[in-house]
């Protein structure tokens, strides 16, 4: 071959294999830092007022009188939005105005009861009464502003009227008064519109800043606080801020949505005062500090994962993997030294190879099945443990998930033992037994170790097979290894799927995801350091 | 049993008495007129004259193929006996036959007998230990453990039961003083085998090979895989071992086996062609292969 080309060739290749590398280590970067960046959030925040009432009242932890000033101090400053809020609220919705009138229909008539007047004279002043709450009805519900005024007019019109005065029915023109005012101010014509955009708005500043004081206490939890967090304060900022809406373009155009500022909405309003002002008071209304929350590690969570840590998850993680493995590699160990030391070429030996190869293959939904059907109905109740998942039933099944990694793994160092060893070890008098487990054994033991890597990192990632065998979703802390357990990859997909926790708590989602690659990779680390001075010691440095 | 031997008998006279008795062997074939073996110890005056290995009529299969055929030779004690011949011959088949090293290999199997101090080594009910632990052995390629220096030297005494310190500790010195790597080593001892340079190494192995308090050695081309300072010190290693120990060495190296042998058997293809002391095998051959291969002619 000509050398310029064969020069070119190798530069070709080097390139290329620079490239595969670069790519590698980039899908790596690009998967894990994201995640491990998103993950940390949920560690390190801005936690609010909110966060740290949380805190106190269900993890009895911070300081009790500082906080109790906090609340005063932000309670002040919130107080001022929730005046405008119901200032506007009683313009908006006159559900209450109608009741308060007819209300005054039914005092008039007890006292007019009362008051023994002639029959006549009695029916006479409850038709009229019944007449201007009807008008006065009417300009309440109506949505046009000119029909109202009119109504208002023909109901002040009587206020001169004998019957009514100093009676309950003077309150008529009192409720009048203030909804004249109210309309100065407001069209009713935009009153259906206002109704949908003031649910939207009472729900952000709920979710902001928790129940008003005073309030009765949400059965859940997660409804108990506002945000507890100043990226989610962020988040709710904006969805008071800004409305949504689907707008069409025109003929065959697809609709968009559109953001329109709650300000323009309500201009002219009385609510427009609000988001000014909740915009420039929001960190005096939720003080935000920089939280380091490490107990995101060891706390059990609330309401589904809302609140809380993962300590369980971790426990459970741990415990269902180490237990794994400990079935796993011994069995894997002696399986692989069978398959090479003693099981001659042979169909049977042919036959088990394979077997062992298609059972990586299978699909680990299949182990799960697997391992209710044999594991957690079958063996286990018939040796007197309780019917139902467990930790042990999924360790069972983890460890036949990852037993082909390890036989393979296994096999795959013991053959690769020099023979060399084998024939110093034989020659010296030792008999296989001894000279598998003195010499074969510790040489294979960086590659025993890669199979023990691989698939630690495979049981401690898996879902399917811990979905029928050992996950819960909540539950108590275990204390036996006959009891279910939380897992953290079961975990996430319970988030994900079970109550859509994921859409409304993210960091905690990605918490989640960012502590079991943690884990994995903190359980990689030790076999891999093991696994370096094993090999350390091998090559005889 | 090495405590038995009489330590200080002069090597001179040993090959005196050895020449001596082995006078005839170039013209009487061995196998003829043998005294019976006796079980068990041997009686030191016998020793020099009583064959330690004694091959009658030996075959080894690979299956269908033969890898030696119709070995019939004794082995005498504390002496150097080289097996050389041409690649391939069956010099190495034969020295693993003796310490059965070629049961590794699946559809082996053999004929007739191999007497290792009077029990063919090929009997079901001999203990396969025991002989390994008669017969040790040394690789081509120096094969220390990934272990200690002392891990190394410890690990036949250990399958052999002995676990106390001092007896260790003695039984390690006095192996790695015998293959002399002792003043080279005594103070890296917990230190890897494997960090030593590849004559050290070898030398290691020969210590470890001695620790089983073996009679007999196998070398199977000891300095095949060493520079010529490695092989000379391996070599004068074998000449000193030889007082104490019976040697069975397998090499490529005509000089080297003039060297250091007493007695010389050349193997071609499988068969045993001439076995004499060296003197005669080197300088007055009755086969004309054998002078063809020991003069450079063929092989």
């Amino acid at each position: 071959m000509n050398v310029a080309l064969r020069q070119w060739l190798n530069r070709i290749f080097t390139m290329a294999a620079i490239l595969a590398v670069a790519m590698i280590v980039t899908a790596l970067v690009a998967i894990l830092l994201p995640m491990m960046w998103r993950g940390a959030g949920a560690v390190v925040f801005g936690g609010t007022v909110e966060f740290r009432r949380m805190q106190l009242e269900q993890f009895n932890r911070g300081d009790r009188a500082a906080l109790a000033a906090q609340v005063e101090a932000t309670n002040q400053v919130r107080a001022r939005a929730y005046e405008i809020l119901d200032r506007f609220v009683s313009g908006i919705d006159t559900t209450a105005l109608q009741t308060r009138v007819r209300q005054i229909h039914r005092e008039f008539t007890l006292q007019m009861n009362n008051r023994d007047l002639p029959p006549q004279t009695l029916a006479s002043s409850r038709e009229t009464s019944k007449q201007v709450r009807d008008q006065l009805l009417a300009a309440l519900e109506t949505t046009d502003k000119a029909v109202a005024l009119a109504a208002l007019d023909s109901v002040d019109a009587h206020a001169t009227d004998g019957t009514l005065k100093d009676t309950a029915a003077s309150n008529y023109f009192d409720v009048a008064r203030q909804y004249r005012q109210i309309l100065i101010r407001m069209d009713p014509a935009y009153r259906g519109e206002y109704a949908v955009a003031l649910g939207e708005v009472q729900e952000a500043v709920k979710r902001l800043f928790g129940p008003r004081p005073g309030d009765r206490l949400p059965a859940v939890v997660m409804d108990q606080y506002g945000a507890t967090r100043w990226d989610q304060a962020g988040q709710q900022l904006d969805r008071l801020l800004w409305a949504e809406k689907w707008e069409s373009p025109g003929d065959g155009q697809p609709v968009r949505k559109v953001r329109i500022s709650r300000a323009d909405q309500f201009a002219g309003t009385e609510m427009a005062e609000l988001f000014p002002y909740v915009y420039k008071n929001l960190r005096a209304m939720l003080l935000p500090e920089r939280t380091f929350y490490w107990q995101f590690f060891t706390d059990d969570n609330i309401s589904g994962h809302y609140f809380g840590g993962v300590g369980p998850e971790i426990i459970g993680t741990l415990l269902v993997t180490l237990l794994a493995i400990a079935f796993a590699l011994p069995t894997g160990v002696v399986a692989a030294a069978y398959l090479v030391e003693c099981a001659s070429d042979n169909l049977l030996t042919r036959v088990l190879r394979t077997c062992v190869n298609t059972l990586a293959g299978v699909p680990s939904i299949v182990f799960g099945l697997f391992g209710l059907a044999f594991f957690v109905i079958y063996l286990l109740p018939r040796l007197g443990l309780p019917e139902g998942s467990s930790i042990l039933a999924g360790a069972l099944t983890l460890a036949l998930l990852v037993l082909p990694v390890v036989i393979r793994a296994s096999e795959e160092a013991i053959r690769t033992v020099p023979r060399a060893y084998k024939e110093a070890s034989l020659a010296l008098g030792a008999s296989r037994f001894r000279c598998f487990v003195t010499v074969t054994l510790p040489a294979a033991m960086p590659g025993i170790l890669t199979g023990l890597i691989l698939s630690m990192s495979r049981a401690a990632g898996e879902t399917a097979p811990i979905l029928f065998t050992a996950g819960v979703a909540m539950g108590p802390i275990p204390t036996s290894l006959a009891q279910p357990t939380r897992t953290l990859a079961y975990g996430s997909y319970d988030m994900a799927v079970g109550d859509k926790m994921a859409a409304l708590a993210p960091h905690n989602q990605y918490g989640i995801v960012m502590t079991l690659v943690g884990l994995v990779l903190v359980l990689n680390l030790v076999a891999i350091v093991v696994r370096a001075r094993v090999s350390r010691r091998l090559r005889g440095q | 049993m090495n405590d038995e031997r009489i330590p200080n008998m002069l090597s001179l006279e040993e090959e005196q008495l050895a020449e001596a008795t082995l006078a005839g062997i170039g013209e009487t074939p061995v196998n003829q007129a043998l005294p019976p073996l006796q079980d068990g110890a041997f009686q030191h005056e016998q020793v020099a004259m009583t064959p330690i290995i004694r091959s009658e009529k030996f075959c080894l299969y690979y299956g269908a193929k033969a890898g030696v055929r119709d070995i019939t030779m004794d082995i005498y004690p504390r002496s150097v006996t080289a097996i050389i011949g041409p690649s391939g011959c069956g010099k190495s088949t034969f020295l693993r036959g003796i310490n059965r090293m070629n049961d590794l290999i699946p559809g082996v199997r053999t004929q007739g007998t191999l007497a290792v101090n009077g029990v063919d080594a090929y009997d079901r009910r001999i203990n396969l230990v025991n002989l390994r632990q008669q017969v040790g052995m040394v690789f081509q390629r120096p094969n220390p453990f990934p272990k200690s220096i002392y891990d190394n030297i410890a690990y036949g005494p250990r399958l052999q039961g002995i676990r106390g310190g001092n007896d260790l500790d003695e039984i390690v010195e006095n192996c790695l003083r015998h293959a002399a790597i002792w003043d080279e080593v005594k103070d890296t001892l917990r230190k890897s085998a494997l960090a030593l340079s590849g004559g050290q190494q070898q030398r290691l192995c020969i210590a470890r090979a001695l620790a089983t308090r073996p009679q007999v050695l196998l070398m199977d081309e000891p300095c095949s895989a060493l520079d010529p300072i490695a092989t000379a010190k391996i070599e004068e290693l074998i000449t000193s071992l030889k007082n104490e120990y019976t040697i069975v060495i397998v090499t490529h190296n005509m000089q080297q086996a003039a060297r250091v042998s007493d007695r010389a058997a050349f193997f071609c293809l499988g068969n045993l062609i001439e076995y004499d002391l060296t003197r005669v095998i080197f300088t007055k051959p009755v086969h004309k292969q054998t002078e063809d291969y020991v003069t450079g002619r063929f092989g």
